[in-house]
């Protein structure tokens, strides 16, 4: 392992984006961060808000109209190497809110958000449980780590 | 009361916020207009969340619509189900049984203390102070840990079903024991916290005559819930509603409107809903949770008001052969956002945020809300 | 021979160098596992990773462009930064004595003012996407106000910045400047031969004084939390530090490290007349200073908000007094 997987492995800024999901998963996953009973610290991820420090970007919700160009922006903001975490099941598949309109073709919504930014590792559940976020965000680490 | 600070007319810049900022934990911008960092004027600009449940409900069958109420938000889950239910059972006429009763208001009242608990947890937390969040987040788990043991999810946990509750939800004698055991530690951590939050002389410095909402300006901005509980009216639909008649509690009112009033408030209603849960416990009936037998006819519009962590919940539908018609949801942050807008004005845009924090939004859960013009 | 003294004072001053940033890279690291985690009953992160790996992780990321007006000079500004703590450091070490112009209060306060300016500008030249450049459409909107100028929230830190140099940083300068009333002289030269005669400045009555106020200087000037309005996390995020990206973000984190530390022998060898060389065992009295100074910080930090305007401006107006008091006392 050079030093630079070893950084890595070392220090893991996570930043989150909500793009209009209920508040459950987002709610989890801050709560996985900063609630001392999960404690995302430990392993040594880090909560950031600016996307220029960030590595991990976390994704919940299916991505209404209004953020999609935000979710770009923030994505394009993001150095290299990064990678998305799409955590929920709106963030994986539209959820509930996907055929909104049945047939006729959605505005609305503009997820999953796939379709919108490459996404790395997906977390299921609705809503996502903390330990999964966790586990999410640990399980992209090799592709981190050898990532240019 | 003091008054306001006048507004100024001289308006020096604009400052965009979100959609995405670490205080605000939802998608929504904020335009704050700004004289020297006093913020002289505010607007919330919403919409970014819409998902249409409404029209996704429209000829649902009504279990269905029901389910999926609860996506509406992922903080008040259990009152939007309970709501939604609530309104087909007054429409049908169906009876519930005294102890799905019960259960509806022990999840009621662990998610207004998990509500208000993330209330303190993320005011402390865009005051910076890092720490005290913590604390009122560890305090939460427990809370959680509840809901996952009765619901089986920590956040969607789809209690109420027509006619009563999920038997999945139904109370055995551990699961009450584990709930009376968790009340006494909740009780004991938040007397704990409060204690030290009220000695810390720098904190309440922070907090106190910061984001006044006048107590006139509440009820003329239609502010519902404990934001308008915390200008001193005392109006709290729990003492209307059936459910609550076997209890006893106490309606909690703050004088001043400001956001130490308004976190006191969230403190002790937090009292208030152990103690609700503790005369539940004692008090539970025995016998089956759901009712089934009823049956389903075409309604007209009915409706139903409950009082949810933030405020007043309004769902109604009418049903026609099983599904759902002409859905309307009013979410209390609706009637807040006012509220928000005013309580920013003449003060810092450090503390604009926390005006905003102050008023318990929820723009996940306002998101669809429709607009009637009467003419 | 002379030159002898040269290349040795010139090796013992890269070794001092080398020794003490290596100790502050520690220092991050370890107020946030041993004092924030522990206050907030967690387990925290380890010990290297905020001070250590994360730069090094930042200098293995890809260069982005900034966004910002004068990009090359937005950059820049880090590495003066550097340059300016390197330099405080190097006018405190015994060999840099014999150069007067260096090694004297005076050069200290100019080069600290450098450091206080170039918040300023960072924070005016940074165009964060957080912002104003979100593509959010909400002018079209019915605002009250149309024709207002939309500013970046790095303007507002940049205007704070500008709010802290006219009178935020006043504490520390006078606390620095309470130890020369003592001695009579602004060289550190005749400050520390002074207390190595008389016992140290801090455990007289002045001095104790403008330890505190000194300690008070510390925290504003390293925008820790309870007056960290210039990043405040509930409005302006990171501020000045929006736009920093990979080396330069690098660079960023490895000053305040060392920041931390040189503030901590500035303080050791005004307050104690004990100066940071590798020679002696002295520096052992700076690496305590620091790691003490860091420990009081990290407590204050855990246990206090962030002030707004309306707390800051008593604060530092008593901490002035309280400066005034201390350099007062000792003329007397």
């Amino acid at each position: 392992m050079g030093l630079k997987s070893f950084s890595r492995a070392r220090a893991i800024h996570v930043m989150l984006v909500y793009t209009g999901g209920c508040n459950g998963c987002d709610i989890e996953i801050v709560n996985s961060i900063l609630s001392p009973r999960f404690d995302a610290e430990q392993y040594n991820v880090f909560l950031t808000w600016n996307p220029r420090e960030a590595d991990v970007l976390v994704v919940t919700g299916p991505v209404t109209h209004l953020n999609r160009k935000p979710l770009e922006a923030i994505y394009e903001a993001i150095p290299n190497p990064k990678l998305v975490v799409a955590a929920g099941s709106c963030a994986l598949m539209g959820g509930v809110y996907k055929n909104c309109y049945g047939d006729i073709p959605s505005e609305e919504i503009e997820g999953p958000v796939e379709n919108i930014i490459p996404v790395d590792a997906k977390v299921p559940g609705c809503a996502v449980r903390p330990q999964d976020v966790l586990a999410g965000v640990v399980s992209l680490l090799p592709t981190l780590l050898d990532a240019d | 009361m003091d008054e306001k600070v006048p507004r100024s007319e001289i308006i020096e810049t604009e400052i965009p916020l979100g959609t995405v900022h670490p205080a605000a934990l939802e998608p929504y911008r904020v335009r704050l207009f700004v004289e020297d960092e006093i913020v002289q004027e505010a607007e919330i600009t919403i919409g970014v969340n819409h998902r249409g449940v409404e029209r996704i409900m429209e000829g649902l069958p009504v279990e269905k619509a029901n389910a999926l109420t609860e996506k509406i938000c992922g903080i008040c889950s259990n009152a939007h189900i309970w709501n939604s239910c609530r309104t087909a059972e007054l429409g049908l006429g169906i009876e519930i049984p005294e102890r799905a009763k019960f259960i509806r208001v022990i999840m009621g009242e662990l998610e207004r203390l998990h509500s208000h608990f993330l209330y303190l947890a993320h005011g402390c937390e865009v005051l910076s102070h890092e720490t005290f969040s913590m604390r009122v987040f560890y305090m939460r788990e427990i809370v959680m840990e509840l809901l996952a043991m009765i619901g089986g999810n920590r956040v969607q946990y789809g209690c109420s079903v027509l006619g009563g509750v999920r038997p999945r939800c139904d109370l055995d004698e551990a699961k009450l024991l584990r709930l009376k055991n968790d009340m006494d530690a909740l009780e004991e951590g938040l007397t704990g916290f409060v204690d030290r939050f009220m000695a810390d002389s720098i904190l309440l410095s922070r907090v106190t005559g910061i984001g006044v909402l006048p107590q006139n300006q509440a009820i003329e901005l239609a502010v519902t819930g404990p934001t308008l509980r915390a200008t001193g009216v005392a109006r709290d639909l729990r003492t209307t509603m059936f459910e609550y008649d076997d209890f006893d509690f106490n309606v909690i009112t703050q004088p001043d409107g400001d956001v130490k009033s308004n976190l006191v408030m969230r403190a002790l209603e937090s009292f208030e809903s152990i103690k609700i849960i503790r005369q539940a416990i004692a008090n539970i009936p025995e016998g089956k949770v759901v009712n089934r037998d009823w049956e389903m006819f075409d309604t007209d519009i009915s409706e139903s008001y409950i009082e949810v962590p933030r405020g007043t919940l309004y769902h109604s539908y009418a049903l026609e052969s099983g599904r759902v018609r002409h859905s309307i949801i009013r979410t209390p942050s609706m009637a807040n956002i006012g509220a928000m807008q005013y309580a920013c004005i003449g003060d810092q845009i450090t503390d604009a945020q926390l005006c905003i924090v102050q008023c318990d939004p929820c723009f996940t859960c306002t998101d669809r809300a429709i607009e009637i013009i009467r003419r | 021979m002379l030159e002898n003294t040269i290349i040795n004072s010139v090796i013992a001053v890269i070794a001092t160098v080398l020794v003490c940033f290596i100790i502050s890279t520690f220092l991050p690291g370890i107020e946030r596992k041993y004092i924030h985690a522990r206050i907030q009953q967690r387990i925290g992160p380890k010990v290297v990773a905020p001070g250590i790996m994360a730069p090094i992780k930042f200098m293995f990321k890809e260069n982005v462009e900034v966004s910002s007006p004068v990009p090359g000079l937005y950059k820049s500004l880090p590495i003066i930064c550097f340059i300016v703590v390197l330099c405080i450091f190097l006018a405190l070490t015994p060999e840099a004595y014999m150069i007067p112009a260096l090694a004297s209060l005076v050069a200290i306060v100019g080069f600290l003012k450098v450091e206080e300016i170039c918040y300023v500008l960072m924070g005016a030249l940074s165009k964060s996407v957080m912002s104003v450049n979100m593509p959010f459409p909400d002018q079209i909107k019915g605002a009250v106000h149309n024709n207002a100028t939309r500013s970046f929230i790095e303007d507002i830190s940049a205007k704070r910045s500008l709010r802290m140099i006219t009178y935020g940083s006043f504490p520390l300068y006078l606390a620095l400047f309470a130890p020369v009333t003592a001695a009579r002289s602004v060289f550190l030269k005749d400050i520390v031969a002074f207390q190595q005669v008389n016992g140290p400045f801090l455990f007289t009555v002045a001095g104790g004084i403008a330890a505190i106020v000194f300690f008070i200087g510390y925290m504003i000037i390293l925008n820790e939390y309870p007056f960290s309005i210039i990043k405040a996390k509930s409005d302006v995020i990171e501020g000045p530090y929006m736009e920093y990206a990979a080396k330069y973000r690098a660079v960023v984190v490895l000053t305040r490290g060392f920041f931390m530390f040189t503030l901590g022998a500035v303080f050791s060898v005004l307050f104690i007349g004990v100066p940071p060389t590798i020679l002696s065992w002295g520096i052992l009295v700076n690496v305590a200073v620091a790691l003490i100074f860091v420990f009081m910080m990290g407590i204050f930090s855990a246990f206090s908000p962030v002030f707004t305007n309306r707390q800051l401006l008593p604060t530092i107006l008593g901490a002035t007094l309280l400066g005034i008091l201390s350099i007062v006392l000792g003329l007397l």
